[in-house]
């Protein structure tokens, strides 16, 4: 079916996200201005330098500290904070326990894994992290801060091995954080239970066709599909196939569908908990309804390189993808269309989405907001004064559609600001000039005549 | 019906001199009919030579007109006026932002780490492999004899039944830099894939217009000196790349006593392949002929240095097709740049 409605104005929502390349660069690629804007390339972080080749991230994206937790090719993990960009501690990716340093010279980091919701003691610790290797070794450990005293006792790290042979391509955490996930090249999907630290669940292959020949497993990409609920996994395969997987039904896929001609090498779940996105090795993007197990429709836009990541912003209905062409495409969710796209120099390796930015933020006092900002976060005493900042200014960013909040979770923002009233709820749209939202969603037939 | 018009037309006109314009224009409006909607040959093409005349003649008016115009202007000392410039496709390109800055830092940064660095910074010196398809083409072996002699150190391997991952491996071991496949399709030289190692990109072009040395009129015969390479117009970030894959295939140091290039000129996307030897050399004007338009004086011989080329080798074109990350897996592989149809949707747009 040929598209029949279109997005007026193909430009970006107030919105700011950051992606990680080969050459170990972390853009900030900002969109200000309420009325579409596009997106330009704030800030770049760190030296280009290769051996510093980002391999993995994790962003716990809350509003008080937020972390962004970098894996690079040289063996070191660091943490940034995403505001300013400064690293707040360094740790190597191999611990000292290990004992064949050889061994884990060439065993690249695959997975990491920042617990947002853990987070006991804020002075010294900086979090929990979750790190997982190519050859399979998964590591639970805490993180200190680095100007934390060095006589504190850290709990000694939990390492265990998921598989024996094989490589471990792809991993997974449940956003209740309780399970992991992993698969990859030889490894069929395994789920941990993290607090017990035993395999509570692991998938079979399909049965054997008709000949007799049955695929090699490869996973290439996974995530947990509900947000609330860990037993549906959805896995995309070297063979360019997208299972859906059930724990309490069975070990076998449930529905498989065959996509195109291209590895999967990207699956993000929607905050709806049943529609999915899927980017392939050749640049094609679509959505999945895993209701139906069908595909709700490509993305078109001109992309003509694997995706690497795709990242959802938890508000709006817009998806960020990066991949090997060097641009950081944004999409519109709902009508699949492409709103911008930033050309980025370097083979982008990952994109997180910052969903606590507010165009407001940075009307007049620019330069000055994320200083004071992160100044009053270091303080740990007016973490109420901070939650109040804030969500005078995430009132009126919220904004969605009506229909889906009824089925979203309460955010984390929601639960810690439950005391200030909602304005009306506003769609990015409506603040859009009159002009330019003459023909935008809707009926068709309310289309103003000019 | 005219006058209802006009009374309309009156009302809904706002300004007074809008009508009386309007009543002017009725009388010289004048049916203008066209050369080519009359049905008589004879009197058809009688209609068009005499346009085409008429054309001609405004056309030779006005060059007249431009020449007296700048020769006048330059008599009497003044600026002549402006040369007209044609419009072109290569001038009204579409505004690319990938294309190279000079300025960039992070371009440097990535030719350093890419793929083809050590080749390029001469610590590894380029081998070549050249292999085809497994089909038999009839001009294929005489083009790859040829492309032998253009890239020094390249060797020929009969392909036989393997499989070209096992290819790209074996090429690893014996420490190949880069490998050429020249496909065939219905027995002729169709494409080109020319794949890094040890872990390089791997490039896809379709082959065009081969033209082979022994069918080049007044071909020269190609030395074994190491070749200059001139790579014209690889602009955008995607072509810098392309350019820089080219050039890890040939050595680093040119041979200049051996007069020798080889040009590889992007235009619109297209890779055009030249392969020439060159002499220079010191020709004298001679005044005389040309002495009412030149402005110098007479009785001097001018000398001017000219290089005369000499084409050899083949001559063929290029296109891009597809460049994939990593060595040759096409249902496995990453791709970085793929040509989708749905890019060609504006005829100013290029990508290399």
């Amino acid at each position: 079916m040929p598209r029949t409605s279109t997005v007026e104005s193909p430009g970006c929502p107030p919105l700011r996200a950051l992606t990680t390349d080969s050459l170990g660069l972390i853009k900030v690629v900002e969109v200000r201005g309420k009325g579409g804007g596009t997106p330009q390339v704030v800030e770049t972080w760190g030296p280009p330098d290769a051996s510093r080749s980002v391999l993995a991230t994790s962003y716990a994206d809350r509003k008080k500290d937020p972390v962004l937790a970098v894996a690079r090719k040289n063996g070191l993990i660091e943490f940034l904070n995403p505001l300013k960009g400064d690293v707040l501690t360094t740790i190597k990716a191999s611990e000292s326990g290990s004992t064949d340093q050889s061994a884990s010279a060439n065993d690249l980091l695959v997975g990491l894994h920042f617990f947002k919701s853990k987070q006991e003691d804020s002075s010294s610790m900086l979090g929990t992290l979750l790190t997982c290797t190519e050859k399979g070794k998964v590591c639970i450990r805490s993180v200190g801060r680095s100007d934390a005293p060095s006589d504190q006792s850290i709990d000694s790290p939990n390492e265990w091995s998921v598989t024996n042979g094989g490589h471990v391509l792809c991993s997974s955490l449940d956003p209740s954080e309780n399970y992991a996930l992993f698969g990859g090249k030889h490894v069929e999907l395994n789920l941990w239970d993290l607090n017990s630290s035993k395999k509570i669940w692991a998938a079979k292959p399909p049965r054997p066709n008709n000949l007799g020949i049955s695929i090699p497993t490869w996973f290439t990409a996974s995530t947990f599909l509900c947000k609330d609920d860990h037993r549906k996994i959805v896995a995309g395969t070297n063979q360019h196939q997208v299972r859906l997987y059930d724990i309490t039904s069975q070990r076998r896929a449930v529905i498989s569908i065959d996509f195109r001609e291209s590895p999967i090498k990207a699956v993000r779940e929607d905050t709806d908990g049943h529609t999915f996105y899927v980017g392939t090795a050749i640049g094609d993007l679509a959505s999945f309804d895993m209701r139906t197990g069908k595909m709700v429709g490509c993305y078109k836009g001109k992309c003509c390189g694997s995706i690497r990541s795709i990242a959802k912003h938890p508000d709006l209905p817009l998806i960020a993808s990066c991949g090997l062409d060097s641009y950081l495409r944004i999409w519109d969710t709902n009508k699949r269309q492409l709103l911008s796209a930033v050309f980025l120099k370097q083979h982008l390796t990952s994109v997180v989405i910052d969903s606590h930015f507010t165009a407001q933020e940075l009307e007049g006092t620019k330069p000055e907001e994320p200083t004071s900002q992160s100044e009053v976060r270091d303080q740990s005493d007016q973490e109420g004064n901070c939650d109040e900042e804030r969500s005078r200014k995430s009132k009126k960013k919220r904004k969605d559609a009506a229909g889906k909040k009824e089925k979203k979770m309460k955010m984390h923002d929601e639960e810690q600001i439950s005391g200030i009233e909602d304005p009306a709820e506003k769609d990015w749209i409506d603040e859009l000039p009159i002009s330019k939202r003459k023909n935008h969603s809707k009926k068709r037939g309310e289309k103003q005549l000019d | 019906m005219a006058k209802e018009k006009k009374r309309k037309a009156a009302e809904e006109a706002v300004d007074g001199d809008d009508y009386i314009e309007r009543e002017d224009k009725k009388p010289k409006k004048q049916k203008l009919i066209l050369a080519s909607q009359i049905k008589n040959k004879e009197k058809r093409s009688a209609v068009y030579a005499k346009l085409k005349h008429e054309k001609r003649v405004e056309k030779r008016k006005k060059i007249k007109a431009r020449d007296a115009a700048s020769k006048q202007a330059l008599e009497l000392g003044e600026e002549p006026p402006e040369k007209m410039v044609p419009r072109t496709i290569e001038n009204t390109r579409e505004l690319d932002e990938t294309v190279c800055r000079p300025d960039d830092e992070e371009l440097f940064a990535g030719n350093d780490a890419d793929e083809f660095s050590a080749v390029l910074k001469q610590q590894t010196a380029p081998k070549v492999l050249i292999t085809t398809c497994r089909f038999n083409s009839s001009r294929g072996p005489a083009f790859i004899k040829e492309l032998l002699s253009v890239i020094p150190n390249a060797q020929y391997y009969k392909r036989g039944t393997y499989e070209l991952k096992k290819i790209v491996e074996y090429a690893k071991n014996k420490e190949f830099t880069s490998i050429i496949v020249v496909h065939t399709n219905r027995r002729e030289p169709d494409a080109l894939l020319l794949i890094g190692l040890p872990d390089g990109p791997t490039a896809h072009f379709r082959l065009s217009n081969l033209v082979l040395r022994k069918d080049i009129k007044n071909h020269g015969n190609p030395t074994s000196h190491e070749p200059e390479l001139v790579l014209n117009n690889f602009t955008t970030r995607l072509g810098h790349r392309v350019g820089r894959m080219i050039q890890s295939l040939f050595p680093q140091v040119p041979n200049f006593r051996g007069r020798r290039v080889v040009t590889f000129h992007n235009q619109r996307d297209f890779i055009f392949f030249r392969h020439h030897r060159y002499v220079f050399e010191v020709k004298e004007k001679k005044e005389g002929l040309k002495d009412k338009k030149s402005k110098a004086s007479q009785g001097k011989t001018e000398k001017k240095a000219i290089a005369r080329l000499q084409e050899c080798g083949p001559r063929f074109t290029l296109k891009l097709v597809s460049l994939q990350h990593g060595t040759f897996d096409t249902k496995g592989g990453e791709f970085e740049w793929v040509h989708k149809a749905d890019m060609d949707t504006s005829r100013r747009r290029f990508f290399i």
